[in-house]
């Protein structure tokens, strides 16, 4: 389902670029020069990528939609993250990012570059995870996306609502509902049954590239608390976290931009 | 032969729990009626006394003439008190002597589909092969109310469908081997005592992925709560269909539901019945869009056409006059309740009449007189329309040769 993603801000940085990847249609943005930077996009692709747009300075950013989010297409038989993970495998081959390969996941994003970095860890440099899910933190629980209403889901998104208010629709809009249904369809697939994975809590030790984890302290769909227990698993994991900022955190604080690029480089 | 020589009633009971808190209108305490009205609400001595009545209901159905009563399963909801059809079933088995036990039915990926096919197969030796079985995908309500995935929801059912029918007509032992299941010795005992199998339709909503599957795999197809113009087009389509992969549809492969009450006027009839339609369609069918449609359980396109036509309308918001544009409901004497179902009948092309005459919170006596005219009054209307065969259900005589 063709849905616009992405707003002048980012397209003037980005150019866009359509592969198959397994016969699969994967679209990618990219930007800039300088070593590669993979972003894995969360669950939700309506706030766009502007955020990103900085990091083209240093790097050569890569943002493929995900199978099954914004103009990439639908892979019905993903029926798990690590198939997610061996997608992105083929695409890195394709972009020819065999090695150095800077990533950055955030959300469902950082649960997939998680169990990649864990599985591929030699093809990274560097791993930033932004409010990774799926790990269950039974100290700290995130809420379950599942449960929560999609008018209330905004709301559980960012600290300050005008942040995302221009990417919502004034009204409702079946084209804008449409697009967040194909979304949670294609979470369900992966996550109705096993919203976490049993592969992280016993895996996780693997990574052994340099590790930051990013979170907002007013995250509701994630408590920021969970990331000394992600920064416990990984060794050498680093935390930063920033005041004044949801879920959304990589949208609401430019200084955690600047964080993530500062690690990276 | 025209459908209405051989129109049979099916009495379908939905057995909602009725006594609802005092606040249960307020759509905004309570948005739904599914799911996660708190079953704080249930009080089982209550829910004693309606099973009772409600399993007494379907037994008079049998001995007032009834050609079947009909049973569902839901979940998370007054609703119904039918949280397992087979279970419901099994109760009215050894009361009743000679009506269908129409199971439909246990949304099959609730289920392991051998055990289904089990539960099945007693309910059909126990009754002497009165069993007849409609398979729903399920609401998407028993989605949020059951673990399993509504994103590949018809998948499986697909699965499951062909493990029952497998286990059913195949000397077992068996194997299947499928994205979903997995059987080694597939080789359930009993089998049915209807050969090959008991009937069996699908049910939906008119979702083209449904009708497909009925169509392929030689089912009827039983459609619920969508207009009726919507419904006949689904029909025209289905049957086209079916035809394609050499299925010739009988008029009882495709069932029309009526809401029926009978009375001794039209306006006694509307007054007398009214209120308990409102209570169903306005309070226990109430549900939100989310609970409707959990992710995946329809398609994107699907979802996108609902959102844009206010397709859940329906759960929550019942009018009478609009109601009866669009849907087959009808209250007045018996001449008249005769004339619209014999021409709803003819319209579909449908012989099997599934009736609808318990309603939301009827009291007893409205349910039993409504049962008692309908079989009385109404129904000989209708089967006074095939002259040859009314004699026969009247005098149980045989007819001599040649009396047409």
């Amino acid at each position: 389902m063709a849905e616009r993603t992405h707003n002048a801000d980012a397209k003037s940085v980005f150019r866009q670029e359509t592969l198959t990847v397994n016969g699969i249609k994967t679209v990618v943005l990219t930007g800039g020069r300088g070593d590669p930077l993979v972003f894995f996009h969360g669950g939700g692709v309506f706030h766009g990528f502007d955020f990103a747009a900085p990091w083209t300075e240093r790097f050569t950013v890569y943002i493929p939609f995900h199978p099954g989010f914004g103009d990439s297409g639908d892979d019905p038989e993903i029926v798990d993250m690590h198939d997610y993970v061996l997608h992105n495998l083929e695409l890195f081959d394709q972009l020819k990012l065999e090695r150095g390969v800077r990533l950055v996941g955030f959300s469902l994003g950082g649960w997939m570059a998680a169990e990649l970095a864990m599985e591929h860890r030699r093809r990274l440099h560097k791993l930033v995870l932004v409010a990774p899910a799926g790990l269950r933190d039974k100290e700290h629980p995130g809420a379950d996306i599942f449960r929560i209403p999609p008018e209330q889901m905004p709301s559980y998104l960012v600290h300050d609502m005008q942040v995302i208010a221009r990417h919502l629709p004034k009204e409702p809009d079946p084209d804008f509902l449409a697009a967040r249904y194909r979304e949670m369809t294609t979470i369900a697939r992966i996550a109705w049954e096993h919203p976490f994975s049993h592969r992280l809590p016993r895996w996780l030790h693997r990574i052994s590239v340099p590790t930051l984890l990013v979170w907002g302290e007013q995250d509701r769909l994630l408590p920021y608390q969970q990331a000394q227990t992600w920064a416990k698993l990984i060794p050498g994991a680093k935390v930063q976290t920033f005041r004044d900022a949801g879920h959304l955190v990589l949208d609401e604080r430019a200084d955690a931009v600047k964080a993530v690029g500062d690690f990276l480089a | 032969m025209s459908v209405i020589d051989d129109l049979k009633f099916y009495f379908f009971h939905f057995m909602p729990y009725v006594y609802l808190p005092p606040a249960y209108e307020d759509h905004q305490k309570y948005p739904s009626m599914w799911v996660d009205f708190s079953n704080r609400f249930y009080d089982p001595i209550k829910g004693n006394q309606l099973y009772r009545r409600y399993l007494s209901e379907m037994v008079m159905a049998d001995k007032l003439g009834y050609d079947g009563v009909v049973v569902n399963e839901h979940h998370n909801t007054p609703y119904s008190m039918m949280a397992s059809c087979t279970l419901i079933a099994a109760a009215i088995v050894p009361q009743t002597e000679r009506v269908k036990i129409c199971a439909y039915g246990v949304p099959i990926n609730l289920e392991f589909p051998n055990r289904l096919a089990e539960e099945y197969a007693i309910l059909d030796v126990m009754s002497g092969g009165r069993l007849e079985v409609a398979v729903p995908l399920g609401t998407g309500m028993e989605y949020w109310a059951n673990p399993i995935n509504p994103a590949t929801a018809r998948e499986r059912m697909r699965e499951a469908l062909e493990i029952m029918i497998q286990a059913w007509t195949a000397d077992g032992p068996t194997t299947y081997t499928g994205k979903f299941f997995n059987y080694r010795y597939l080789n359930p005992w009993p089998r049915p005592l209807q050969k090959p199998h008991p009937k069996v339709y699908m049910v939906g909503v008119g979702s083209p992925e449904t009708i497909d599957m009925a169509a392929e795999m030689g089912f009827g197809y039983s459609i619920v709560f969508i207009p009726v113009k919507a419904q006949l087009q689904v029909f025209a389509a289905f049957r086209e269909k079916a035809a394609k992969h050499g299925h010739h549809l009988k008029s009882d492969d495709t069932p029309i539901g009526v809401f029926a009450y009978v009375a001794e006027s039209d306006q006694q009839a509307e007054r007398e019945y009214k209120e308990h339609l409102a209570f169903f369609f306005n309070d226990l069918i109430r549900t939100t869009p989310r609970y409707l449609a959990p992710p995946g359980y329809i398609s994107t396109e699907q979802f996108k056409v609902r959102a844009a036509s206010g397709h859940d309308k329906l759960h929550g918001a019942f009018d009478w006059d609009e109601s009866i544009k669009h849907m087959r409901i009808v209250a007045g004497t018996p001449e008249r309740v005769a004339n619209e179902i014999g021409r709803w009948a003819e319209e579909a092309q449908s012989s099997k009449i599934i009736c609808h005459l318990h309603m939301g919170n009827m009291p007893e006596w409205k349910t039993v007189k409504n049962l008692t005219l309908f079989a009385e009054e109404v129904i000989p209307r209708l089967r006074s329309k095939r002259p040859a065969m009314s004699l026969t259900a009247a005098n149980g005589h045989e007819l001599q040769p040649g009396a047409k």
